[in-house]
């Protein structure tokens, strides 16, 4: 067996063995004759049987607010901050990074902002944006802006000051060797701040889904929902999907990323 | 601290000269001066009898350093000068077209400079340079990282395409063989700070067989003559 069918190998046979000791040990009386004592009691985790038929339900268009609809919110929400963040805290890290004058003057507040919890700010998010789309994507934006914009900072303060040299011996105006510099060298820096930055997109958008209600939708009121109603299959299953949409989201940067970096040669063909 | 002091010396047009020295002589503090990236504390350097302010026109600057851009393939960084220019494609394809043949890089059109040897690179911020035609040529100690075979190719390759386009060149280095192959004048330095401690005319004949050179009697002889003055600096440094 190659070393790569391999590794699937164990990684599925790992699930089926977790899977199937999950439902068994919830299987287990404690006492026989007691009802709903349990060695192991899926009132707090569920059973693999019970959240999959939870998770056809929910599917199914017998609920008012399908699964469907909750992660399209959820997943809608976390893009639009993931963007909105990546492309302000870009252009931020570029502007100071660049600008000495300018970052000396932002660089205590920043800090500050930054070192806030964001969870803090949810309650007065909500209460200046409401409990829609906006307010999701407005904590998501807190939180992915910095992640971005200090990488980016970082990653033109490292160019490395010869191949500027070199570009303006070549000819190049400011603009040009922003851009034939810079920019492609920043770029390797910001990569590195996407991964994380969608995961903390989704906690973002998640964390405000709590609060906001059944008008947010989204998969965090499906969980909130769950506390409400003791369900412990229903939040397995948001939980389920939400590590879903997070791994096809790291799939999609991974693949953008080795696009745009395939210069480096750890990202080449075969590597 | 200062680097150099009363140094002072004129370059004539399509000249080839070489400056050696000990390391910390500023030596590359002159290149940059006459870059325009480091401002004299004293005295004025001038080109064309204009002083310089700032970095130059018409003037290649080969570094020590890969300068070579990892993010662009061998033919867009070749390219960067006539982009920079606004001369774009069928012009543009032309001349990288022929840089690339001048330059032996040929099939490496499209590879990143990450699957390059550092002799390939060096080639290709050597092409990128040559192809804006500048006037004045600085190069610092441009071959310094490479092998012995691989800079004897280049030096070969230097002196045939110096021969077909005569620029004024200025080129750093440690190496004295190297300056005796290349050079038709060689600056020697002392150490820091630096001065012209004399000025060699290297009496070899173009166009210059780079391995055969190394045996005749004036290569011999320049070489044992630098090597006397630049050996007391050498016996200098180590005393202090």
């Amino acid at each position: 067996m190659r070393p790569r069918s391999s590794v699937l190998f164990w990684q599925l046979l790992l699930l089926v063995v977790l899977l199937a000791s999950w439902e068994w040990l919830t299987g287990i009386k404690a006492i026989s004759k007691t009802p709903g004592l349990y060695w192991i009691d899926p009132f707090f985790i569920s059973r693999p049987s019970l959240i999959a038929r939870r998770f056809a339900y929910l599917l199914s268009d017998r609920v008012r607010l399908s699964l469907w609809q909750m992660t399209l919110s959820t997943v809608q929400s976390t893009l639009w901050g993931f963007v909105v963040g990546v492309s302000t805290g870009f252009v931020a890290g570029l502007v100071l990074g660049r600008n000495d004058r300018l970052a000396r003057i932002f660089e205590p507040y920043i800090v500050a902002f930054n070192s806030l919890p964001r969870i803090a700010l949810v309650p007065l998010i909500t209460m200046i944006f409401g409990f829609g789309l906006v307010a999701k994507i407005v904590l998501a934006w807190t939180i992915v802006f910095f992640i971005v914009f200090f990488n980016t900072f970082q990653g033109t303060r490292s160019v490395d000051a010869d191949l500027i040299h070199s570009a303006r011996f070549l000819g190049a105006s400011e603009h040009q060797v922003m851009r034939t510099v810079i920019i492609p060298s920043a770029l390797a820096w910001t990569f590195a701040s996407l991964t994380p930055s969608i995961s903390f997109a989704l906690i973002g958008v998640v964390v405000g889904e709590f609060l906001g209600g059944e008008s947010g939708g989204g998969l965090g009121y499906l969980i909130i929902q769950s506390l409400g109603t003791l369900n412990a299959a229903d939040m397995m299953v948001a939980l389920l999907t939400l590590g879903l949409i997070g791994i096809v989201m790291a799939l999609g940067i991974k693949q953008v990323e080795m696009r745009l970096l395939r210069w480096r040669p750890e990202y080449r063909k075969g590597a | 601290m200062e680097a150099v002091s009363d140094v002072s010396f004129e370059i004539g047009d399509e000249e080839f000269v070489a400056i050696v020295g000990p390391s910390g002589c500023g030596k590359s503090t002159i290149l940059n001066m006459i870059a325009g990236l480091v401002e004299p504390s004293a005295g004025v350097i001038e080109i064309d009898g204009r002083p310089v302010t700032g970095v130059p026109a018409n003037v290649g600057y080969v570094f020590q350093k890969d300068t070579v851009f990892p993010w662009r393939t061998v033919r867009r960084n070749i390219a960067l000068g006539l982009e920079y220019r606004g001369i774009r494609g069928d012009a543009q394809e032309r001349r990288v077209a022929a840089a690339v043949s001048m330059a032996g890089l040929e099939g490496f059109e499209d590879a990143f400079p990450a699957t390059l040897s550092g002799g390939m690179r060096q080639r290709v911020a050597l092409v990128r340079t040559l192809i804006l035609e500048p006037q004045i040529l600085l190069m610092d100690e441009p071959f310094g990282a490479l092998d012995l075979h691989t800079k004897l190719d280049l030096h070969g390759e230097l002196l045939t395409l110096w021969g077909q386009r005569r620029q004024t060149v200025v080129f750093i280095t440690h190496d004295l063989s190297e300056a005796i192959t290349l050079a038709d004048r060689i600056v020697v330095m002392t150490r820091r700070p630096g001065r012209i401690k004399m000025i060699y005319d290297v009496k070899l004949t173009r166009p210059r067989d780079v391995i055969r050179l190394r045996e005749t009697d004036e290569y011999l002889r320049a070489y044992g003559e630098i090597w006397h003055v630049l050996g007391e600096e050498f016996a200098r440094e180590r005393a202090r």
